[in-house]
């Protein structure tokens, strides 16, 4: 498969990737604080969903348009088991994920045998379902419908005992360090599963199915337990994003919201890649806040136009094939440096 | 026995311009291979282009409305130059090219017409289909409706071009050989659905309030009635479209308008578990 990586290269390799874990850690020790801090977390949520998406729809080339739904049945069956189970948000993480998991495996089993854009219409059917069911009665009345679901968020009863001033600060920070933990962890996990013999196999899916399948491949197994893997990454956001962003709303199941910008970053990025699209979803989402300031609600229609341009002009992104050249670059720089 | 009554005549209604709709959708994706998600945005566009030329500019009605459908069959062809035609080889691209055209388009009415619900003037006048009292109308949509139909398929049928859109529709390579153009046949195919997606528009306009985001409700009718009839199928659309707009309308008398919405879609979501290819869709 691929060749084994030289020393300068794995060298290279935990450098940048020590490097951007500590530059994420340290930020708060920066001076990053308050809305900016509670941006670069929201960001850090948005790279599991991204990761998410490059990871089975890059790979295999089979749009997983479904991503919404699987980070909000994890948000609700949260939200859920907090109001009305009583179960502290802290213990109802996990079980919030495994029923999402459990759900879409169930839901998408019998559509992984679908091939081509039938796959794709039907993983956009259901977060549009999901909205509809979750906006009418009699499951509004449940659900919060479109007020919301209120509970206290995540750590808030820590918080409490803190003097009423640094109760905010505290949170965020908290909140602040468990999206980078559980970024880097995933970004390390998945970066590893995309380049292992799986990774590889689904990336034979996505250049050519029946080919694959011809090459002793086993086609439907390996898209299963890619697709469990993608959407665990999505259940976890999901979950994360409920726990620390109460109330929940119908918001987090609406493809603008959850799809758009991990979609943004993947094409961007560069489709497969994980290392493209992580960037660009810093990038881009940081970008997004940014822009804010200068053109107002301008700032969906321009990323949209450039989304556009970029699937038409480069279909293979663009953060990718940059990253690969200053890497090549930063090899022969450090192959130099060693003593013939 | 009264509600059934009333289920029937408007789910009778709600097919007609379900069939309209989505065929103008079908034909599309039988000729280029994609879904385009702009679509229900043209439905949008058609409406608030007729409203704004009907109480700013202060045209008469029908003027308003036949230049509101003209210009959404315009703006068809140039959404499609830009974002379907360069990606025709890149199916996922499409996909995402027409969604975002769908959200500018969302965005920018956002911006330009708020949020508030607006609708055209209504035929006055109701007639007695069977007892149920029907607005003159939906007595208009259904008809033009049917209309619309019956002209697709003698334009597919009996027309040079009809017949160069269906050679297209089963290969592009095919065509090739058989000296048609499939980047002309792609432009009128564009065209056309722009025709027919501006027609919805300023007929279901005065029933159903107009919204920024009101074209995705059609848009995902049309791709469920379009997928469950089979792509390219004309009277498994029909059949599809029957059940659609029976089952919405049945839901919607007994559970609420709101689940009206999901219910359908439903069950379509479980009869493609059962059949890929729809109704009468053929396997690749």
């Amino acid at each position: 498969m691929f060749a084994r990586a030289s020393i300068t290269k794995r060298a290279l390799r935990l450098l940048h990737g020590l490097l951007a874990t500590a530059v994420l850690l340290l930020l708060p020790l920066l001076g990053l604080r308050g809305y900016w801090l509670d941006v670069i977390t929201r960001v850090n949520i948005f790279l599991l969903l991204t990761l998410s998406l490059d990871l089975y729809s890059g790979t295999t080339f089979y749009l997983n348009l479904g991503i919404p739904f699987i980070a909000g049945s994890a948000a609700y069956t949260l939200a859920l088991l907090n109001v009305y189970q009583k179960i502290p948000l802290e213990l109802a993480i996990a079980p919030a994920v495994g029923v999402a998991i459990l759900l879409s495996f169930l839901i998408f089993l019998p559509s992984l045998r679908v091939r081509g854009i039938y796959f794709s219409i039907l993983s956009l059917l259901l977060p549009v379902i999901a909205v509809g069911i979750v906006t009418s009665q009699p499951f509004s009345l449940y659900l919060g419908g479109e007020g919301g679901l209120s509970y206290p968020a995540l750590l808030y009863s820590y918080a409490r005992s803190l003097p009423a001033r640094e109760r905010l600060p505290f949170l965020q920070l908290s909140y602040f360090y468990i999206s980078a933990a559980v970024a880097i962890a995933a970004y390390v996990l998945t970066y590893k599963l995309a380049y292992s013999d799986l990774g590889f196999a689904m990336r034979a899916i996505g250049q050519d199915e029946v080919l694959a399948e011809s090459a002793g491949i086993d086609t439907f197994k390996v898209k299963v337990v890619s697709f469990l893997a993608s959407s665990t990454l999505a259940a976890v956001a999901g979950a994360l994003y409920a726990a620390m962003r109460p109330p929940l709303t119908v918001d987090i199941l609406v493809p603008a919201n959850t799809l758009v910008p991990p979609l943004t970053a993947v094409v961007v990025g560069g489709m497969g890649s994980i290392v493209g699209p992580a960037i660009a979803n810093y990038m881009l989402l940081i970008a997004y806040e940014l822009l804010w300031d200068f053109v107002g609600r301008w700032r969906t229609v321009i990323f949209m136009a450039l989304l556009i341009a970029m699937v038409v002009s480069k279909p293979q992104g663009v953060i990718f094939s940059l990253y690969l050249r200053v890497k090549s670059y930063l090899t022969t720089k450090l192959k130099s440096l060693k003593p013939r | 026995m009264e509600e059934l009554k009333y289920v029937l005549v408007f789910g009778l209604l709600h097919s007609s311009t379900y069939l309209a709709f989505s065929l103008g959708f079908s034909l599309i994706l039988g000729v280029a291979k994609i879904p385009n998600l702009a679509y229900g945005a043209l439905y949008v566009l058609s409406g608030y282009v007729a409203y704004e030329l009907l109480t700013a500019v202060g045209l008469p009605f029908y003027t308003a409305a036949g230049l509101a459908v003209a210009l959404t069959g315009v703006a068809s062809l140039l959404i499609g130059e830009a974002t379907i035609r360069p990606a025709l080889k890149n199916p996922v691209g499409v996909f995402i090219t027409t969604m975002s055209v769908a959200y500018i388009l969302e965005e920018y009415f956002k911006m330009s017409m708020g949020l508030k619900p607006v609708t055209l003037p209504l035929l006055p006048g109701t007639v007695s289909v069977a007892g149920v009292p029907v607005s003159n109308q939906w007595i208009l949509v259904a008809s033009v409706s049917l209309a619309m139909t019956l002209a697709l398929v003698l334009f597919l049928r009996r027309t040079g071009t009809g017949i160069a859109i269906r050679a297209v529709a089963e290969s592009w390579e095919e065509s090739l050989r058989l000296s048609i153009n499939p980047l002309r046949v792609l432009r009128v195919t564009l065209l056309v659905t722009g025709l027919y997606a501006g027609m919805t528009g300023v007929l279901l306009s005065p029933l159903k309030a107009l919204t920024p985001s009101a074209g995705w409700t059609p848009l995902f009718a049309a791709f469920a009635v379009v997928v469950l009839g089979g792509v390219g199928s004309i009277v498994g659309t029909a059949i599809a479209s029957l059940i659609y707009g029976l089952v919405e309308q049945a839901v919607t008398f007994t559970l609420g308008s709101g689940l009206a919405k999901v219910v359908p879609l439903l069950l379509i979501v479980s009869v493609l578990l059962l059949r890929p290819h729809g109704i009468m869709g053929r396997g690749e």
